[in-house]
């Protein structure tokens, strides 16, 4: 009765049954799978798909987590919690959310977090507008592979002026089994009118096994709303890692993301934004780090489709060994988009003659009243500099390590928290030693 | 403590040091006074180590060793500091990190343990008063916005805290207004001691009004001409540096 998927790719949604879905999401799962086998395998003669291969992602025939992981005990989170990080938790284990490992305790009034197949059990008429809301006409292939399939993942619901006191954060946690497995979490985040949040979002792994995680998270911006929002991609260097990201932002909603990228074999990261109310900024910085064996993909699509918004696109990466790197960046500006702002920067240290980057930022703009920039840099480090951190007694490498983290840094300290801060300067320190 | 003899060295084809000959012994401050293209910061760089230039002939001693086959941050664990002339501007290296990661190079490198936070700290608001620093720029990236003054400043500061035995205080005088040299001068007299020389490079004589050396050597087309006292810096200062060629010619 169903079309066959594509070949590397057919057991990725041999999705369990025991879901409590409604019949309109079975629908549009059956929609989406009908799409799917519809659409070709994205080609690297696809634009969005030109420096990337799935050649490695479809030779690990992955196939759907159909079990739950009960084994973890809270134990297990000790080497991958943050000392001195003090938030609000929720963990999915292999895609599943886990509250044995999540710690909620007291959320303001107004302010509901919980797993998404919990959320379906109990409220699933909540979620039909949310699903697929942000989305518009840029689905990707794997965003209908994340819907086909989708489970589970994380709803964040703040009502109307609900502020969260403490970070929530969002432990993505990747376990090996026997045989590749692949996790599709599906998370939405919705803040009403004048809602403040932090949302700290982190793909980790116990192990160094062979995964692949297809996520995709939604959110809409009410109007006033903040949301301040990192993502640490740290997976197992083994693992295939993939993004789709959507966000609506409303009159005078504030988003502030910032993306580290530091782990995974191949990744591939598509951000896409959409203003829907005017006086709105988005900022989005990211900061990666791709060394042997890594593939690191990032596709931006900013899109300023009403006046008077801000946005801002700052990327740095670090590449060293026979690292790859792909930062596709697109701010679209439509015709009646008068006023808008958009700066778009990305910067790369190369550290080794090996590594690789392809860089493309562009601008499409419609609008004649607007202030648009955007630059691109692909540099090494200054013998200059570290001449001068050597002539005061550093060794080479500790030199290095030290103009690269500097070079780092001005990403690293947008993170909101301290103890964050050092987690990252740390994991990419360790990087480059 | 420095013993430099017969110094050849190239930029690219380029001959730039012809055979130069420098003794400094400890406690001693050396002037090296000398028109633009005469060598000095050659000199400087290559006793320094950095990159760009190669030694054709010659040899330089520091404590015993061949400086020459070291790398930088050998020298600079040795006891070799270098004021630059321009230095270096390092956006998102902060001071503190700096500071500390070079000291405690330096003390490792002495066989002495690494210096504890407070200690740290300690060392650091010491030596930040003799240069009239503000403790705001340990809090800054290194030398990352600095005006010309604190920039010296900076270098001296970081003297001082690495208490080396032989500085060179290369062009630290240039872009330097007079309030600002005093100070420079005034941080560097403070750290003058019988085990730590200096070799103080200068086109002007001015900087020799507030550190005065025990020597004055002329360098010019690559090697040294004339040596002297610190009267040889005022016969400078009065005739200008055209006597020079004429010397050169007879």
């Amino acid at each position: 009765m169903n079309a066959p998927l594509h070949s590397g790719l057919e057991h990725w949604l041999s999705a369990p049954d025991d879901s409590p879905a409604p019949d309109w999401l079975l629908e549009r799962r059956r929609a989406a799978r009908a799409r799917l086998s519809a659409r070709p395998l994205p080609h690297s003669k696809d634009e969005a798909w030109r420096y990337t291969s799935l050649k490695g992602l479809l030779e690990q025939q992955f196939t759907a987590i159909d079990e739950p992981l009960s084994a973890l005990q809270p134990e297990d989170l000790d080497t991958i919690l943050i000392p001195g990080f003090d938030a609000y938790r929720v963990v999915l284990v292999n895609g599943r959310f886990a509250p044995e490992l999540s710690v909620l305790g007291e959320l303001p009034a107004g302010a509901r977090v919980g797993g998404l197949r919990d959320w379906l059990g109990h409220d699933p008429e909540s979620l039909r507008g949310q699903l697929d809301a942000t989305r518009g006409d840029s689905e990707t292939f794997f965003a209908l592979f994340n819907t086909a399939g989708l489970d589970d993942g994380l709803v964040v619901w703040l009502a109307r002026g609900v502020m969260l006191d403490r970070p929530l954060e969002l432990i993505h946690l990747s376990v090996g089994l026997d045989e590749p497995r692949v996790a599709q979490p599906r998370h939405l985040v919705h803040l009403e009118a004048g809602a403040q949040a932090t949302l700290v979002e982190r793909y980790v792994s116990l192990g160094e096994s062979l995964y692949c995680t297809n996520a995709v998270m939604e959110v809409v911006l009410e109007r006033d709303a903040v949301l301040k929002h990192e993502r640490l991609q740290m997976e197992s260097r083994n693992a295939f890692h993939l993004t789709g990201f959507y966000l609506v932002q409303d009159e005078n909603s504030r988003y502030a993301g910032v993306n580290i990228g530091l782990g995974a074999r191949w990744a591939r990261t598509d951000l896409n934004t959409r203003f829907r109310g005017e006086h709105a900024e988005c900022l989005l910085q990211g900061l990666y780090l791709a060394g042997d064996g890594q593939l690191l993909d990032y596709h931006l699509d900013v899109e300023h489709a009403v006046p008077n918004c801000r946005s801002e696109e700052n990327f740095k990466g670090l590449l060293t060994g026979q690292g790859r790197a792909v930062f596709d960046g697109r701010v679209l500006v439509s015709k009646d988009a008068q006023k808008s702002d958009a700066a778009m920067s990305n910067r790369n240290l190369m550290l080794s003659e090996q590594a690789e980057i392809d860089t493309k930022p562009q601008l499409e703009i419609y609008a004649d009243d607007v202030k648009c920039s955007h630059g691109t840099t692909v540099g090494q480090i200054e013998p200059e500099m570290l001449f001068y951190l050597r002539s005061r007694g550093i060794d080479a490498a500790q030199a290095r390590r030290m103009l690269c983290l500097g070079f780092a840094g001005e990403i690293i300290d947008r993170l909101g928290d301290e103890a964050m801060r050092e987690h990252v300067a740390e994991a990419v320190g360790q990087r480059l030693a | 403590m420095l013993s430099v003899k017969g110094l050849r060295a190239n930029v690219g084809d380029k001959e730039i040091l012809k055979g130069l000959d420098l003794e400094v012994g400890p406690g001693e401050v050396h002037a090296i006074m000398g028109p633009n293209g005469s060598g000095k910061s050659t000199l400087s760089h290559v006793l320094s180590g950095r990159d760009g230039y190669s030694v054709t002939a010659g040899s330089a001693t520091f404590e015993g060793r061949d400086l020459l086959e070291l790398e930088p941050e050998e020298r600079a664990q040795l006891g070799l500091f270098l004021a630059f002339q321009y230095p270096v501007e390092l956006p998102g290296v902060n001071n503190t990190y700096f500071l500390k990661a070079a000291l405690n190079s330096i003390r490792k490198a002495r066989g002495e343990s690494e210096l504890d936070a407070v200690s740290f700290l300690r060392l650091i608001k010491e030596k930040l008063k003799i240069l009239h620093l503000d403790d705001s720029l340990l809090k800054r990236a290194v030398n990352a916005g600095f005006s010309g003054g604190e920039k010296k400043r900076n270098e001296i500061f970081q003297m001082a805290l690495l208490e080396p035995k032989l500085a060179i205080l290369d062009e630290t005088d240039s872009g330097l207004d007079i309030d600002a040299l005093r100070v420079v001068a005034e941080g560097v007299n403070a750290l003058r001691s019988p085990e730590r020389s200096m070799i103080v490079v200068t086109h002007y004589q001015r900087l020799l009004d507030y550190i005065q050396p025990d020597y004055v050597h002329v360098l010019a087309r690559g090697r040294i001409i004339r040596s002297g006292g610190k009267e040889l810096a005022l016969e400078l200062e009065q005739k200008g540096y055209g006597w020079i060629d004429a010397e050169l010619a007879a």
